[in-house]
């Protein structure tokens, strides 16, 4: 009977706060789903289809912990905002004769019915979720799909084992955060007088300061390599800089205008720069990680859309053509043999070559100052080195039909992102006129080409080629031959030109012709599982990160209406009507949660730039697309912010009025 | 003609689910004078705040009328009602209503701004108010830094700047120490000598002993009124508790 007492009345707590609760158990089912569906991907066996299920599997294990980590912190944030909503009730009880110890049991009871309520609704709709987040999957990877269904034992339990741990850390908290209060406390809970925030203009000019560092790095990095390292710097600068602004900075701001007496005594301005003021200190901190977690969900999502999207461009960037051999270091005759057995092969299997690209060529890395190039002894990094890529014009005018003549001491030059100076090449004392610089060169597509700087070299003929490469390398012992390229398109559909890169592989090694033969077709299959796995992962997070956007926002919404219950009333009660009160509220609560969304979409339009560096290090060299995609992005996520928006409004209101 | 005028007032409020209804106020009728302090007496739940809030036209009554200079505020529209508040009443609350948002001193602005003052004309009306209500120095100040006596002086100050026809005062000394009660009494008093009408709602009977008149509400209707006339503070004190006491054990009207 006793014990019945406990459970009914931490039933009848959560129905009484049913406003806040529903949302927080809402949000761990959400969780749980997500985070079981993440296991359920990274362990199905169904998954086993795939042909490199491998990275796929990565993929999902790497999402599984990222939603790990976020759900401990962000069901940890809700339950302590909901904790310090109900410390006045725990004061009541307190006061009413309960002993701490009484409470704690009620606490215990309440913690037990969530977590069973949500952990079995969790689970149960995970594993309903799970065929069709793995049909979605495959979809999107582009693969027949299995019969079968599956529920594997692990993703259960390690899904339980979290989100009971999340459990059992929340209740420890709210049973640390009762015992260490005393009842009155407890009654008065937030109610404490506010004293006004101080201007903190260190911090102001710091997050400044980070913010202008950020966008700066963002804004000037050209090189994909350089924006690699450099792009976490600047995440991390804005970040920095976003937190101190929207603290500090935005109570600097709104303090100036205080002090600029005919703007400040306006009806209008009178009472939301004032409100604003308190506004911003209780809220900086969580409109600033709403301002991150948007602009990380938009980023996220424009990003893997677009390389989702623009997966055929990637592909044919990567691959010139269907299939492509590849040999470095290889003599004259070893050419001849290649281009014998690639041949046989095809004839072989009655497959015409279309298409064909074929070239010898030299790659050196060598570091550059002005118009002269050194092999460099000492491994200073890549950083202003330049590639030399080295061709003879017989293989340029043949792939690109082009007339040219060349003289031994004449070259053409290409230059992709290097700035050579001058009309002349000087190779370590070996100096070659610039004859004609080109104005494109669509041979290479698959080298490096996008991350560092490159010089195209057309010279006239081999021989020139090693001359070169002998000034250059003067001291090195072993020299480097030239590489071999032979690439082709075929007619044949994908299962042939799988099997054809099978059998070329196999007979050019039978021959210990060392190189290496890529299939687009083959690619093509891990492709769209890597891109399609984190395309399916970008979607996932970025539900995760709305959702949590939407609780940050419901509970903010929430927490101001309490708070400006009162005010409200003062204001009605000194002169100014309804309307007016509330026109003056919304145009304050609209402009504190549009804040986030405005900065985010800003960080995103400096970000641009550099994001599109780092998608050509993914191959992804299709800016227009990823323009598209990430302002379709910011469309549709503002939409839904709004649509948030609005359905909490109404709640704010209810409390309100 | 009287400055207000309240006539056959009723108020039944009807609880939210129908069926139950409570009287607050069954027939109450007064009137005050120009230049008069009146006090409202009563014990809790005899109807003074339902009354009040309706005197403030924050609520409407179920019958009855109320005239302010001869003209019904029942009558104002919903849009004008506020401007209405804010240019012929001034409010003093119990629990001062102080915005912890703003400084003493922009408190105080609260109901020009909204009037559309400017900056110039709401200094040139607040010095000659701080300096009297002796706030000067505190002007800078933000509500949770001042003492609960210097809070209610900004409340009085906030209610005169807008040179109201009548401040209405509900409980101004109920969340007051005795000394800054005496203080806030003293001012009414003086203020009320400056022609300021001053009408409060308060069962402290020491309040009460200021005014020039006081009625007594009981179960929602006038019971009783006495005038203070050249008594003095304590003689008036004496008749108020003599009152209640009467009031309390069910003694006669009109005693």
């Amino acid at each position: 009977m006793r014990k019945f007492f406990y459970v009914k009345l931490a039933v009848n707590n959560i129905k009484k706060n049913s406003q806040a609760y529903i949302p927080y158990i809402l949000t761990c089912i959400g969780t749980i789903i997500m985070f079981y569906n993440m296991c359920f991907l990274a362990t199905a066996e169904g998954l086993g289809v795939v042909s490199d299920h491998g990275s796929l599997r990565f993929v999902m294990v790497l999402g599984a912990i990222v939603i790990g980590i976020f759900s401990v912190i962000f069901l940890f944030y809700t339950n302590s905002f909901l904790i310090k909503k109900r410390k006045k009730e725990f004061g009541l009880f307190n006061i009413l004769g309960m002993e701490k110890k009484h409470i704690a049991r009620i606490m215990l009871w309440e913690t037990v019915i969530v977590t069973m309520v949500s952990l079995v609704t969790g689970i149960f709709g995970g594993i309903l979720l799970s065929k069709l987040m793995i049909l979605l999957l495959f979809k999107i990877i582009a693969i027949d799909v299995p019969f079968g269904f599956e529920v594997p034992r692990e993703a259960v339990l390690i899904t339980v084992a979290l989100f009971a741990g999340i459990f059992i850390l929340n209740l420890i908290y709210n049973r640390l955060s009762v015992r260490l209060s005393k009842p009155i406390e407890l009654l008065k809970g937030s109610n404490v007088g506010e004293k006004e925030p101080k201007t903190k203009v260190l911090q102001t000019i710091i997050g400044l300061l980070c913010l202008g560092a950020g966008y700066y790095i963002a804004l000037t990095t050209e090189s994909p390599l350089e924006a690699l390292t450099l792009f976490f710097v600047a995440v991390v600068l804005v970040m920095i800089g976003t937190y101190s602004l929207f603290t500090a900075g935005s109570v600097a701001l709104l303090k100036i205008l205080r002090k600029n007496k005919r703007y400040y005594y306006k009806p209008k301005n009178f009472i939301s720069v004032s409100s604003m003021i308190y506004r911003m200190k209780q809220n900086a901190t969580g409109l600033a990680n709403i301002c991150i977690l948007s602009t990380a969900v938009i980023i996220m999502l424009s990003s893997t859309v677009s390389l989702y999207i623009g997966m055929e461009d990637v592909l044919r960037t990567r691959y010139p053509r269907n299939i492509i051999v590849s040999s470095v270091s290889v003599t004259e005759e070893k050419v001849e043999q290649f281009d014998k057995y690639i041949n046989d092969t095809t004839d072989s299997m009655g497959i015409e070559q279309i298409d064909v690209m074929n070239y010898r060529s030299l790659t050196l890395m060598a570091s550059q100052t002005q118009n002269t190039f050194k092999i460099s002894t000492d491994a200073s990094g890549i950083s202003g080195s330049t590639l030399l890529f080295f061709i003879s014009v017989d293989d340029y005018n043949r792939l690109s039909n082009t007339n040219y003549t060349l003289e031994e001491d004449e070259a053409l030059l290409y230059e992709f992102r290097a700035i050579v100076p001058g009309d002349v090449l000087d190779f370590n004392g070996l100096e070659l006129r610039i004859k004609k610089r080109i104005p494109s060169f669509d041979l290479d597509g698959y080298m490096s080409a996008m991350l560092v700087n490159s010089c195209y070299v057309v010279v006239k003929d081999i021989p020139t080629i090693s001359t070169i490469q002998k000034a250059l390398e003067q001291e090195k012992q072993m020299q480097q031959l030239l590489s071999y390229f032979y690439g082709f398109d075929v007619q044949e559909d994908r299962d042939v030109q799988m099997s054809l890169t099978t059998q070329l592989r196999s007979n050019l090694n039978k021959e210990e012709l060392q190189c290496s033969v890529d299939g687009m077709e083959i690619s093509r299959a891990s492709f769209y599982s890597l891109y399609g796995g984190l395309f399916y992962l970008g979607i996932f997070l970025g539900l995760l990160f709305i959702m949590a956007t939407v609780l940050i926002i419901y509970y903010k919404q929430i927490a101001e209406g309490y708070d400006d219950k009162e005010r409200f009333e003062i204001m009605q009660k000194v002169g100014m009507s309804r309307d007016e009160v509330k026109k003056s509220i919304k145009n304050q609560v609209i402009k504190v949660f549009f804040l986030p969304l405005v900065t985010a979409v800003i960080h995103i339009a400096f970000a641009f730039k550099v994001i599109t560096k780092l998608l050509t290090v993914l191959n992804l060299t299709n800016v227009p697309l990823f323009a598209v995609c990430t302002l379709a992005t910011i469309l549709v996520f503002a939409a839904f912010y709004t649509l948030v928006y609005s359905l909490t409004a109404k709640v704010y209101y209810r409390i309100v009025s | 003609m009287y400055l207000l005028e309240v006539k056959n007032v009723k108020k039944v409020y009807t609880t939210r689910m129908g069926g139950n209804t409570v009287q607050a106020l069954s027939n109450v009728s007064f009137s005050v004078e120009k230049g008069e302090m009146l006090a409202i007496m009563g014990e809790s739940g005899s109807g003074k705040t339902t009354l009040l809030n309706i005197l403030a036209s924050l609520d409407k009554p179920t019958g009855g009328d109320v005239l302010l200079n001869g003209k019904s505020i029942l009558s104002i529209s919903e849009k004008e009602i506020s401007a209405f508040r804010r240019d012929n009443l001034g409010f003093v609350f119990q629990d001062f209503n102080l915005l912890d948002t703003f400084s003493i001193q922009d408190n105080i602005f609260l109901p020009l701004v909204l009037a559309g003052k400017t900056y110039d004309q709401m200094n040139q009306r607040l010095n000659p108010i701080a300096k009297r209500l002796q706030i000067t120095d505190i002007l800078s100040k933000y509500p949770y830094e001042i003492s609960g006596g210097q809070k209610q002086r900004t409340a009085v100050a906030r209610a005169l700047i807008t040179q109201p026809q009548l401040i209405l005062a509900d409980e101004p000394t109920g969340s007051l120490d005795s000394r800054s009660s005496d203080e806030l009494l003293k001012l009414f008093t003086e203020i009320n000598q400056d022609g300021q009408t001053i009408l409060m709602v308060t069962h402290s009977v020491k309040a009460a002993s200021h005014a020039k008149r006081v009625l007594f509400i009981k179960d929602g209707e006038v019971y009783h009124q006495i005038y203070k006339g050249n008594a003095t503070n304590e003689q008036m004190y004496q008749k108020i508790a003599d009152t209640l006491t009467l009031i309390a054990t069910g003694g006669v009207r009109d005693a």
